[in-house]
C-alpha cells in the first residue's frame, strides 16, 4: 500500500487535544475543521522538512539536524517558534541522556554475565541517526 | 502460581497520544505533564513524524533530534492555526470554530501562505 504525503495523517486524538487547549474552555470545533487543522499540520511537516533539507545540503550534510529545522522555522516566518523550540530541545536531550545512562547500567548488568562476548553496545553515535533502534524509544500510535 | 508483581514492567503499548499518565518512563514522545508550557516533551507520535519526513525523496537522514524538533513545532503550529482561526469564530459570533474560520485565516494570514490550495 503506498502512501502518499498527503495521506500520512499525524493522529486525532493528539491533533484535537491540542487544538482545545489552545482555545478558550467551551469552545468546540467542527470534524471538517478538525481535519482541516490535521492536514495542515502534515503539510506543515512537509514543507518544513523541505526547507530544513536546504540548510543541511547548503552545509554539505546528508542528515537533517535541529539546528536546520530551526533555521527552517525562521525561513518559514515562525520565529516566534524558534526560542520556546529550543527550550523544548533541552528538555528533550536531558532525557535523552538519562536514559542513555539507564541503558549503560543494563548493559553492565548483562555483560558481568557474559564476559567473553565482545562489546558492540558502547558505541552509543547511532543516537544521532534515525534508524530502526529508534523505535525501541517510541510506540507507533495507531488511530 | 501469582503473577511475579515485582517483575521489571513489560513495555505495553500504552496510547501514548491519549496517556497524560507515563508508565515507567518509558516513552520518549509521550511523557511529560500536561500545560507545562513551552519546554514540554512531544504529544505527537515522533515515528508518525518521521513517516512524514521519509516521504521528501531528497531527504536521506533524519537525526532524533531533528524529528523531536519538528514534532514540536508541528504542536506550536496547531496552537497557532486554531487560534488564529478562531478570531473568525468570534467575529460571527459563533463558538464553534468552523472550516471557513480557517480559511480565513490561511487567505489573510501571510505565514500561512504555503497551505493555500493543499487542503482540499
Amino acid at each position: 500500500m503506498a502512501e502518499r504525503p498527503e495521506d500520512l495523517n499525524l493522529p486525532n486524538a493528539v491533533i484535537t487535544r491540542i487544538i482545545k487547549e489552545a482555545l478558550p474552555d467551551g469552545v468546540n470545533i467542527s470534524k471538517e475543521a478538525r481535519s482541516a487543522i490535521s492536514r495542515a499540520a502534515s503539510v506543515f511537516v512537509l514543507y518544513a522538512t523541505s526547507c530544513a533539507n536546504n540548510f543541511a545540503m547548503k552545509g554539505k550534510r546528508k542528515t537533517l539536524n535541529a539546528g536546520d529545522v530551526l533555521s527552517a522555522m525562521e525561513e518559514m516566518e515562525f520565529q516566534r517558534f524558534v526560542a520556546p523550540l529550543k527550550e523544548s530541545l533541552e528538555v528533550y536531550r536531558r532525557e535523552q541522556k538519562g536514559k542513555k545512562e539507564a541503558r549503560k547500567d543494563k548493559d553492565k548488568k548483562a555483560d558481568s554475565e557474559e564476559q567473553d562476548k565482545s562489546r558492540e553496545e558502547e558505541n552509543d553515535d547511532d543516537d544521532e541517526r534515525m534508524e530502526e533502534e529508534e523505535q525501541n524509544d517510541e510506540e507507533e500510535v495507531d488511530n | 502460581m501469582a503473577a511475579a508483581a515485582g517483575a521489571v514492567p513489560v513495555p505495553v503499548p500504552v496510547p501514548a497520544a491519549g496517556a497524560e499518565a507515563a508508565g515507567p518512563g518509558e516513552e520518549a514522545a509521550g511523557a511529560g505533564p500536561p500545560g507545562t508550557g513551552p519546554a514540554r516533551l512531544a504529544r505527537l507520535p515522533l515515528a508518525r513524524v518521521k513517516a512524514l519526513v521519509k516521504a521528501d525523496p531528497d531527504v536521506s537522514l533524519a537525526s532524533q533530534e531533528a524529528v523531536f524538533v519538528l514534532a514540536r513545532a508541528t504542536e506550536l503550529f496547531v496552537e497557532t492555526i486554531a487560534k488564529d482561526a478562531y478570531v473568525y469564530a468570534q467575529q460571527g459570533k459563533r463558538k464553534t470554530l468552523q472550516r471557513k474560520d480557517l480559511d480565513n485565516a490561511i487567505e489573510a494570514i501571510d505565514e500561512f501562505a504555503f497551505l493555500e490550495g493543499t487542503l482540499d
